[in-house]
């Protein structure tokens, strides 16, 4: 079963980290880790601002404060797996959207993080789309992009 | 549901994306997308009206066979919502890389004490 190829409204993405997998998870579930990283480049993510409660229907909360403009955005989930020291999934409530975090102990003090996440709530899939998903965006901008050429006019 | 989980709604189907790959090469009629399908003109009607609803294809409204076009732009919010997230992962983990390295030396076996 393999499911390495993401679809249209998914997203997998995954990195190896130099360090036991104890200590990678317990970075992705307390606010003292987090605030070191969850924001992306140039946003910090304040440590009184950060709220988790690592269990099923616990909530995960976080505020975004831009550095360059001082913009905040507030981050709101739901957790609906919460398996120490291997997987944590939570659900975006208002977008729908799930996310997954899985993590594998490679051995050798080494940890791969696996991040999956997809766009539209799994009852609106059908199971074709879930299993046909290799036609993914990627593909079809690489279509537009070599068929643009010939459509000069047409817009 | 907002207009970015509309287009994704739309494109979970493989009929549909089907037709919206038909249509980057160009428009077409109703008639010219159910041919490849084993399907009836209103099966394809009813997949073209949600590729509507969701902005990613338009039909004319005055020629007579109302041929369906597909709108790029919404396609590519649709890329870029992928591409978005996929930076801000990356980002993320550049910094946990970094912060994983901070508190392992700080805590290591050796106690490297980096003090200036």
């Amino acid at each position: 079963m393999t499911d390495n190829t993401p679809g249209a409204d998914e997203l997998i993405f995954t990195r190896v980290f130099d360090a036991p997998r104890d200590l990678v998870f317990r970075c992705m579930i307390e606010p003292g880790h987090l605030t070191h990283f969850w924001g992306p480049a140039g946003v910090s993510a304040p440590l009184d601002e950060i709220t988790v409660d690592a269990r099923p229907g616990g909530v995960f909360e976080s505020v975004m404060v831009s550095d360059a403009d001082g913009s905040e955005y507030r981050l709101r989930v739901i957790f609906d797996e919460v398996v120490e020291p291997e997987r944590l999934a939570w659900t975006d409530p208002g977008s729908g959207m799930t996310t997954t975090s899985t993590f594998t102990d490679l051995g050798g003090g080494r940890t791969e993080v696996r991040i999956h996440q997809t766009r539209v709530p799994a009852p609106m899939r059908s199971p074709e789309a879930q299993a046909g998903f290799a036609t993914s965006l990627d593909r079809f901008a690489a279509y537009l992009a070599a068929l643009s050429g010939h459509e000069g006019g047409t817009s | 549901m907002s207009a970015l989980d509309a287009t994704f709604t739309a494109l979970a189907d493989p009929t549909r994306r089907a037709i919206v790959a038909r249509l980057a090469r160009g428009d077409a009629t109703v008639n010219e997308l159910a041919e490849p399908f084993d399907m009836s003109l209103p099966a394809v009607s009813k997949h073209l009206k949600v590729l509507e609803r969701s902005g990613l294809i338009s039909r004319s409204r005055h020629a007579q066979y109302r041929p369906c076009h597909l709108e790029r732009e919404a396609l590519d919010v649709a890329a870029d919502w992928i591409e978005e997230n996929r930076r801000i992962w990356a980002e993320r983990f550049d910094k946990l890389d970094r912060h994983l390295r901070d508190i392992q030396r700080a805590a290591g076996p050796h106690e490297e004490e980096q003090a200036r």
